[in-house]
Parts: structure tokens; sequence; C-alpha cells
């Protein structure tokens, strides 16, 4: 069927730009990592591959410069650790509540607010976490300093909890309801059917929905930079939760400028890069051989049931002792009674209490997460919109930005966002044409695929890595708008691939078929048929990133701004000002400017929700359409 | 002999529409009863009433009552009661468990922890369901590997498992091929020595062959009910023998 | 199903459209003719004064367009040796390392002094630079070890690229490493407000970031006062560098030359710095 459809030159022809198209996008992936490892190459002439992964001490400028790298990641472990610590029981608690408790009319509600959730840009949690989680840590915990590990993974926790939640969901809602049925056919209560039958239905979906946020807390950037404190040690002894810490992506981000290119720090740094990228990509890898496991029904690890019994033992020894580090003896033992007193009392009580029991703790673990988005968004608001004015939203700035607007920063933002979508759409459009409409399931598609995949999974500050040392240093284009639209254009292109593909796959073939018959050939029947048809998804897709896109600070940190620039040019190689990376330099470096922050804060999320939620809307609207 | 299932002025409707009208239905303890009748007439809503499966569903009202042992089922805890009163549903529907977890689910859900008791209830619910010697030597793998035919048998046999009195049967032949059917009939004819059987299906035949009393449904409506060999040779309303000779349905 | 594509192309064809004017027709909110552009990036003590001055300028001059960044004395070398700023800020001398095989050209416009800082609760008001650095290098750990309250010590500190860091590692640590338990942050501000937020912290900025939400310690009894940096007495103090990649021209030249003259000196000497031409 597709040789015929496609024959002629002109036919064939289109074809190979979508091929090009969708080549651009999975080779990007290969050519990112490949250019940072060959950058990084001098190090490990240097150092050797044992100095550099083995040895804890990070000192690249010191008197004797050091550049080992232990501390980096088993810094960057332990955050993503703790962070899943949180994310998970509380994203499955919200997950189960909105997929089998909620009534309808308030999943309608709580569904889309936690998606909303997704939408602050990560600088706008680190803003908070820096003003109000440090302080709060400090004052309840008795700390010296509220700039911790703990800090770090309850930030980057709530930060993955949208991606958990929302995936997880999607995997419960579909378990099929015969399960359900079945379940209780057989006389058990909806709790054991939810916890015995339905959760364990989903697995592959919600182990999904966990390594996707597990990536997002690897990748993060802005957030952890504001919180963690920044040293680069080991936590001693290493369950010291309130220890600072340093992460892989918070070292790129504070002395990727200032190295001079060239230098062995220089070629540390990409190593680095190199590094956090290559632990990404494992991660996405693992993830689909997971799915894959479960979806076969085979058991993810074959394990005596000894050695099961003395893991759960060994995990929740690891628990208890935590517990008593953060919180103390007190309610720690608390906490282990109720949860012994679950366990030991569950079948002796009636199956009444039992099910309350369990839906009161998951009705606590939503209301928790959404109390968690209310108090972000009410203590931004009540503190920025004072400072919103006239004169706010349409000068520039003065005295650091302690006076007057932030104008060119919302001009740089709209000017990078659109730049991006215009390298973006196209080339993801097409990317996602070929690999739906044209191939058939070779080996090459599944590997342009794969490529996508893992480009999707890229940490931002790579792509700010990359964009500096090849697009403003290599190419010699100096800092300036363009390279920072080329690397939001290569951040959000795996999202719009996705999207489009799957509203080029939500057309029915039936709709193809009668174009075919008809005697069109394949192109006219997608640029008549498919595409209209799928145009709906796409739009969503789109908005979707440029939602994004307009929220993220590091691959447009050293690619693309300055803190203040007077007039604004449509110059594509000069520099820009930027919401995110304004809020930015005004909350780490400016004293004195806190009413033009939560300004800032609150222009910024009020440009991306209205954004997100036009988005969602949209979806919504089209879903009801067809159903 | 008091039934020990019955229903009386049994009236259900879906928001507006009414669905079932004023059913009076007595179930024989031990025995089979056929719900029969065509397509849209009500007979797996009533059957779905038994085990109040239909509280599942928002917006439905059922009026009337139905007793079992004498008790009012719509005052009592549906929990307790599905216990007693189980169900086979139309297509198989097995946990994506193993073959043993899926059967000792209801009762681990019940309370039962004991490893030896739940090992000598699934291996006597699949003798039960004539299952057990095609896969006593696999019980650990997944149920999902089994043919229809063993994955309904399989359903069946985890219905057994709880010990209920009364089984409620829709359509459990309708998605199986007629080996796996044939099997199933006999199965049923077995189980009706210990169990009280009431069955849905549309085909005429198959409850001819295996009900000891048949019920003929039209449009919510109860129109005839007696024993099978009466029903079907000798039907007293007009309706009933156009129906089972095919004139309609 | 007609209808709805055609409002779908209409509406697609006016984002598009929209997209292209913002990206490309934003010129035409920009004042009369092209402005002259540079670049400064660099340290984020001379950040604020380096504004301020080129905000005079700008109002002086309104065809000039002075773009402004921070990032710390390392960033400053970094750009103007790649050439991705006109003008880098230092807040030190530049090293040998620098220097060699480079044309960078050199302007002190003034001088600072660096004051150690705590939270305005600390009852210590008194070090000596030997005690500094004991602190800094964890030998001292509690605050009680140098006559305060029983409080642990948090070490806040600037990340590698910041001049500051760079000199007070030189004077102070005597060219040793800081414990690594200490702090990281990338700006004088960002020290600062941890600094504020902390009581038992102690950290080091530029003298004109020291204010009323955190208190400044005397070094051996001499207060950190900008008299005290002019008079000698207060010897933690730095040439504050301006410098370019080869001779300046243009607007980067003009800029330079208003920053040394004595309007821009008296700019620098109101901001807290001391002025090079007194």
């Amino acid at each position: 069927m597709t040789a015929q459809l496609t024959t002629g030159w002109r036919e064939k022809g289109i074809r190979s730009v979508w091929l090009a198209a969708a080549l651009v996008a999975a080779s990007s992936v290969v050519f990112i990592l490949g250019y940072l490892i060959l950058t990084s190459l001098p190090i490990f002439f240097e150092t050797g591959f044992a100095g550099f992964f083995f040895s804890t001490n990070w000192n690249p400028t010191g008197s004797t410069p050091s550049f080992g790298i232990a501390a980096l990641l088993i810094d960057t472990l332990l955050v993503t650790f703790g962070a899943m610590l949180f994310a998970v029981p509380l994203g499955l608690t919200a997950a189960v509540f909105l997929a089998y408790l909620a009534p309808q009319k308030l999943r309608d509600i709580v569904k889309p607010a936690i998606e909303l959730l997704a939408g602050i840009p990560s600088v706008v949690y680190g803003f908070f976490g820096m003003i109000v989680l440090c302080s709060f840590l400090q004052q309840t915990l008795d700390m010296p300093s509220g700039f911790s590990w703990l800090a770090a993974s309850i930030l980057l926790g709530i930060m993955a909890l949208p991606t958990i939640v929302s995936v997880s969901e999607d995997a419960l809602f579909a378990v099929p309801k015969d399960y359900n049925e079945a379940s209780l056919g057989l006389g058990a209560t909806r709790w054991q059917t939810i916890s015995r039958v339905l959760v364990p239905a989903a697995a592959s979906g919600i182990s999904a929905a966990v390594i996707l946020g597990m990536g997002r807390a690897i990748g993060e950037t802005m957030a952890v930079m504001m919180v963690a404190g920044n040293a680069a040690v080991i936590p001693s002894p290493i369950w010291d939760v309130l220890s600072p810490v340093r992460t892989l992506t918070a070292t790129l981000g504070i002395e990727l400028a200032e190295v001079a290119s060239g230098s062995m720090h220089y070629y540390a740094l990409f190593g680095v890069a190199a590094v956090l990228l290559a632990i990404t990509l494992g991660v996405n890898l693992i993830s689909v051989w997971i799915t894959k496991r479960i979806k076969t029904g085979r058991p993810l690890v074959s394990m005596p049931a000894a050695a099961r019994r003395i893991l759960i033992i060994c995990g929740m020894l690891i628990a208890f002792t935590a517990g008593i580090v953060i919180f103390g003896i007190g309610p720690t033992l608390l906490a282990a009674a109720l949860l012994a007193g679950y366990f030991l009392l569950r079948d002796r009580v009636s199956h009444k209490v039992a099910e309350r029991a369990a839906f009161g703790v998951i009705y606590a673990g939503t209301a928790l997460v959404v109390v968690t988005l209310i108090i972000i968004l009410a203590d931004i608001f009540i503190h920025g919109l004072p400072a919103i004015s006239w004169e706010f939203l349409t000068t520039a700035p003065r005295d650091l930005g302690r006076e007057g607007g932030i104008f060119p920063a919302i001009v740089g933002t709209l000017q990078l966002v659109g730049g991006a979508i215009l390298l973006a759409l196209p080339v993801g459009i097409g990317a996602a044409v070929y690999l739906n409409e044209y191939s058939a399931d070779t080996f090459l598609t599944r590997l342009l695929r794969t490529g996508n995949d893992l480009l999707a999974g890229t940490p931002s500050i790579v792509f700010g890595v990359f964009g500096f040392a090849f697009l403003v240093i290599f190419l010699g284009w100096g800092v300036c708008l363009l390279a920072g639209m080329i690397c939001l254009a290569l951040m959000i292109l795996p999202t719009i691939i996705k999207t489009t593909e799957e509203a080029l796959r939500s057309v029915s073939p039936s709709l193809r078929e009668a174009s075919f018959g008809l005697g069109a050939t394949r192109w006219q029947t997608i640029k008549n048929v498919v595409l209209p048809s799928a145009a709906p998804g796409i739009l969503t897709g789109t908005i979707l990133s440029i939602g994004r896109a307009a929220g993220e600070t590091a691959p447009i940190m050293f690619t693309a701004v300055v803190f203040s620039k007077r007039f604004i040019s449509p110059d594509l190689f000069e520099p820009v000002m930027s919401l995110p990376f304004h809020l930015y330099v005004l909350s780490t470096s400016v004293p004195g400017a806190q009413t033009q922050q939560y300004g800032t804060a609150v222009v910024l999320i009020c440009l991306v929700l209205l954004i997100y939620l036009g988005a969602i809307l949209l979806r919504t609207h089209f879903r009801n359409k067809l159903t | 002999m008091t039934p020990i299932l019955s229903t009386r002025n049994l009236n259900l409707s879906y928001g507006a529409k009414q669905v079932l009208y004023d059913i009076d239905l007595p179930f024989e303890e031990k025995s089979v009863t056929a719900l029969i009748g065509p397509s849209g007439c009500g007979k797996s809503t009533l059957l779905r009433c038994m085990n109040r499966m239909n509280d599942l569903i928002a917006d439905c009202k059922v009026t009337g009552e139905i007793l079992y042992r004498g008790e009012e089922i719509m005052k009592s805890d549906p929990v307790l009661l599905r216990r007693k009163i189980g169900m086979v549903f139309q297509r198989p529907n097995p946990f994506p468990k193993s073959i043993y977890d899926n059967i000792a689910y209801g009762p681990r859900a019940h309370g039962t922890k004991d490893a030896k008791t739940l090992d000598n209830i699934v291996e006597n619910s699949l003798k039960g369901a004539v299952l057990w010697d095609e896969v006593k030597d696999r019980l650990h793998e997944s149920a999902l590997g089994l043919s229809g035919g063993q994955q309904q048998r399989l359903c069946i046999a985890r219905t057994l498992a709880v010990n209920p009195d009364v089984i409620l049967m829709d359509e459990p032949c309708s998605a199986l091929d007629p080996i796996a059917t044939t099997k199933i009939e006999n199965l049923i004819m077995d189980l009706k020595k210990k169990y009280t059987v009431i069955i849905v299906t549309h085909n005429m035949q198959q409850a001819a062959r295996i009900s000891d009393t048949t019920g003929f449904m039209y449009l919510g409506k109860l129109i005839e009910t007696g024993t099978t060999g009466t029903i079907f040779s000798n039907p007293k309303e007009e309706l009933t023998e156009r129906y089972i000779t095919g004139r309609f349905g | 199903m007609v209808m709805k594509r055609k409002t779908m192309s209409i509406v697609g064809a006016a984002a598009l459209l929209f997209a292209v004017f913002l990206v490309f027709a934003s010129g035409c909110v920009s004042q009369g003719e092209e402005p002259a552009t540079i670049t400064i990036a660099g340290s984020t003590t001379v950040l604020p004064v380096a504004q301020i001055v080129a905000d005079v300028y700008m109002d002086e001059h309104t065809t000039a367009d002075i773009q402004i960044s921070g990032g710390g004395s390392g960033v400053g070398v970094t750009a103007a040796k790649e050439g991705t700023a006109d003008i880098g800020m230092l807040s030190r001398d530049l090293k040998s390392s620098e220097k060699e095989g480079s044309s960078l050209k050199e302007y002190v416009i003034g001088r600072d002094g660096i004051a150690v800082i705590a939270h305005p609760s600390n009852t210590v008001s008194d070090l000596t630079t030997a005690q500094i650095k004991d602190i800094y290098q964890g030998k001292i750990t509690n605050w009680k070890e140098v006559g305060g309250k029983d409080l642990s010590i948090v070490l806040i500190g600037r990340d590698s690229a910041s001049g500051t860091r760079e000199f007070f590692t030189e004077f102070v640590l005597k060219k040793e490493d800081a414990a690594k338990t200490m702090q990281e942050y990338s700006s004088n501000g960002a020290v600062q407000k941890a600094v504020a937020q902390t009581p038992g912290a102690i950290g080091y900025v530029s003298l004109e970031y020291v204010d009323q939400t955190v208190k400044a310690f005397s070094i051996s009894g001499v207060q950190a006062t900008v008299d005290n940096v002019i008079n000698g007495s207060y010897t933690i103090n730095r040439p504050l560098l301006m410098i370019t990649n080869g001779e300046p021209d243009g607007l980067a030249k003009k800029f330079l030359s208003f920053i040394l003259s004595p309007e821009g000196q008296k700019i620098i000497a109101d901001n807290g710095f001391v002025p090079v031409t007194v």
C-alpha cells in the first residue's frame, strides 16, 4: 500500500522532506550526547575515569584543582530518592482518589487543578522554596539553615507530583471495568478491590509514571539551585537530610557561565553534562524495560519469598531511621504504631471500618496535594498583586529592577517562545507525519521513535550547555535570541512530535481508506483529510509546548539572556530579557526587591497558567465532541 | 418448600425509564432456573438485582422486595450478600494474576490466611469446576494464559471458592466455542447438586437442556414461568409460544 | 465539520501571523533610530553601580543601549575574552594566567571593601582575620568558641566564578581551601539574603551590600566602612575593574570614559565605593 501511493517524483520528494524532519528530531539527542562526550574527553585523560567518577573532591578553582564528581553524583541520587519518597505515596493516593473515588464533578475540578501544578515554572517553585519553604523548615525543625537536602527533596517531590498523578490516574482509569465487577461479585469490598486488583493491574502504567517523575527530578536545575545550599559534600552521616547538597544540574547552572573555554574546568563541566545525560537516558531505557516486563506478566525480579521479606524489613528500618532524624522519636513511633495497627487489625476489624480508614487516608493525601497547590499560588498572588500596575507592565526596569517595570522581559519571553514554535512546529509535525503516515514498523522507525523518547527525557540544562558551547562559543553567535530559540525548540520538539502522533493516530483509518479509494495520493490524503481532522490535537500539543517554553530558565540562561536591557529590538543576534530569568536574578541577587520579585512571579504564572488552561479547555472541548 | 430466593413486586428504573415491571419470581433451592427472552427484555437486569450489582449504576431505582432466606436483601450489607450469592459473567474476566491467586482471592478478601486452608480451597474449587486436572501443574502461572473455555471455568471455580449458596450466571457460554459450551453445561448439571443456579441465556436449546425451571421475559415483564418441560412443550401464554417457536426474537 | 475546519484554519493562520509579528516587528516599539548596543557582564559587586551609571548615561544619550548581566568576575573574564560581552566587570585583579596570551585591557574604576557579615541577632561583633580563617576552614564550628551564643556556625560563601570569593580566599584564607560544607551562592545579593535568614550564619559580601538586614563584623577593632577603606585602616579591600578585549571603541569607549569622569566617579562614591580619582 505504501509503495503504490507514493509514486512519482513529487510524492517521493515530499516523503523525503518528512523523513529528514524525523531524522533531525531523532539524531539531535545523539548529536548532543556525542558532542558532550567528545568535548569532555580531555578531562578523562587528565584525571582518569576512576579519578573523575570516584573522587569526592569537586574543587575546580581551588589552589590545587580537583575534578571528582562522586559527591555530586551521590547528592543527585539522594535528592531524587528523597523526592520520590514524598511524591510516590502522595501521588498514588491522589491518583486513586481521582480514578475511583471522586464523583465526576469533583474529578473535573481536581484533575485539571493538579495538571496546572505542572505548569508552574521551575524558577517559581525555586523562588517559593527559597522564601517560604526554607524558612519554614528552619524554624519548625530548628535547623541552622533551611537550605538542605530535605528542602530540595520536598520541592522536587511537589514538582514531580503532577506527572505521577496524571500518568497513574490514566493507567488506573484504563483498567477494564470487568475486574471491578468480578471482584465485587466475589464479595470483596471496594477498598479490597482497589488495593488488591485494580492498582496491581495498573502496575505498568504506574511504574512508568514513577520513572517519568524520577526523570523530572533528576533533570531539574533551577529549583534545586535555589534551595539545596550547593555545598559539594556527601552528607555525613549519609542520612543527614539537613545537610546542604549539590546536584549535577546545580553544578552546571552555577559554574558554566564562568569557565574559560579550553580550560580543564570547562572539560570537566562537559563531563558532568555527559554523565547527567547518560543517567537520564539510562533511566528512560530502564523504564521501557520495566513496562515491557510488567505487560507480559513476568515478575520484575524473581526472588524467593525469604529474600523479599528481608528486603521489606530493610526498607522499613531505613524509613524508621530517616523518620527519627527528621521528625524526632515521638512522631515516628506514632506513625509506626498506626501502620502496625492497620496491618495487624485489618482482618480482625469489620470490613467497613477498614475501608473507611483506608479511604480516609486517601482523602487526606489528595487534600494535601491540593492544599499545597493552593498555598503556593496564594502566597505568590497575595504578595505579588500589589506590584502589578500599568507602569510595571509597560516600562523597562530601573535601579536593578527595584523600580520601573518588566516590559522588556515580557516581550523577550514572547520573542523566545514565538521563535521556538516557528522552528519546532514544522519539524515536529513533519517528523510525526513521517512516523505515522509513511513508514511501516521497521527497525529504522523504532530507532527514530526511541531517539525521540530519549530527547524527551533530556534535562533542560543540557540543552543550555550544548547551546552555549556550540551556538554561542563555537559558532561565534554570542549570547543571542536565536541561540535561545533553537535551544527551546529542541526542548519542545519531542512533545510536539508525541502529541501530533497521537492526534494523527486518532484519525479513523476509514477516512484514509475512503480517500485512497477515490484515487488520491498519500500526500493529498494527509494534507486534505488527515491533518485537518488531527488539527485540534496538534493545537493542544502546541499550546502545551508554548506553556513549557515560556517558563523555562535553564536552556536560555547561558544562551540568550541579559539581566537588564532597556530597548526591545527584533535583532536575532542580540540578547533579550526574559521573565523566568528576571525572576531568578531578582530573587537571588537583588536585595530589597521583594515586591517586584513577587510581581514578576505573578505575571509569569498568569502567562503560563493561562496558556495551560487554554490547552486543557481545548482538550476537554474536543474530547466531549468526540464522545 | 420455601424458595431460597424470591422476588415480590420487583420494579426497576434507570432514571425515568422503567425496565422491570412487577416481577414475582421464586427460585427453588438446589435447582437450575433459566431466564429466557429476546434482547433487551431485562433478564440480565433482573439477574443483577439478586446480588445487588445494579447498585453500581447511578440513577438506578429499585422498589419491591427480594428475599434471601427470608431476609430483605435491599436492607442487608451488599458485601456480605455477595459472599452468599456469587456471579459468573458473560465474558471470562480472570484477574491478571496466577491461577492460584485468582481462586484464593475471594477467601483471602474474607479473611482466610492460612496457607494450607487456601491450598485445599483452591484444589476443591478447581475440582468442582472440572479444571483441576488441566491446571494442577501450573497453578502459579498467569491465568491469562488459559483458553477462553478454561478461563470461564476458572471464573466458576473462583466463585465456588467463596462457598456461596446461589450462583448467578449471565450468559456464561455466549463467548465460548461449542466444545467449551458443552463442558460448562455438564458442569452446571453437576453444580445443582450443591448449589442453586440461576442462568440467563439467549440460547433456548441450552435452557431446555439444563434447567429445571424456566422463566420467559418480554419487555421487562415476566410473561410465564414453570417447569422447563412444560414451558417448551405446552406453554400457557401465546407470547411464550411465539418466542419458542422462533416467530420473533 | 466544514465550518469547524474553516474556523480552525483562520485561527491557525492568525496565530502564525501573530508569532511572526512578535518576533520581527517588535522593533517598532523602540524609539527613533537604531540604538548603538554594548553588553557588559561579570562581577555582581560591580553590577549595581554599573547599572546606575548606565542608566544615567542612557538617559543623557538616548541612542545608547547598554545591556548588563551578572554571573561573577570569572564570567566577566570569559565573556570579554570570548567576545560574548563588550566589557567585563571584575571585583579582583586579573590573574597572570588570564593575562598571558590575551590582549585584555584593564581599567580600575574604584575600590571596594569586603564585609564579613552575620545575622543581626548574633552577639559577636568583632573578629580577627585569623579567627575568620579558622571559622571558614571548619576549625571553629560554634559561635560560643568566639564568645557568642551556643549556636552552630553555618558557612555561607560564593561560587567559584566570584571575584569576591577569589579575593577573600587569597587575603583571608591565605590561599587555602574553605571547608567543604560551605554553602555556595552565585551573587552578593544571594549571600546577603541567606545570611539575613539564618541566625547562625557567617558570610562575606561587598561593602555596599551591607544593610540593616545583616550586621558586619569589625575586624580587629576596625569598623567596615567606606571611610576606613579610604584611610587604609580596613585592609580587606580590592580594586574594581572593567576590562575589554583589545582597545575599546565606539560606545564601549565612551562608556568607559564616562565612568572614569568626575560625574561617573561621583556616582561610584555615592554608592558606597571608593572612587579612584578622589
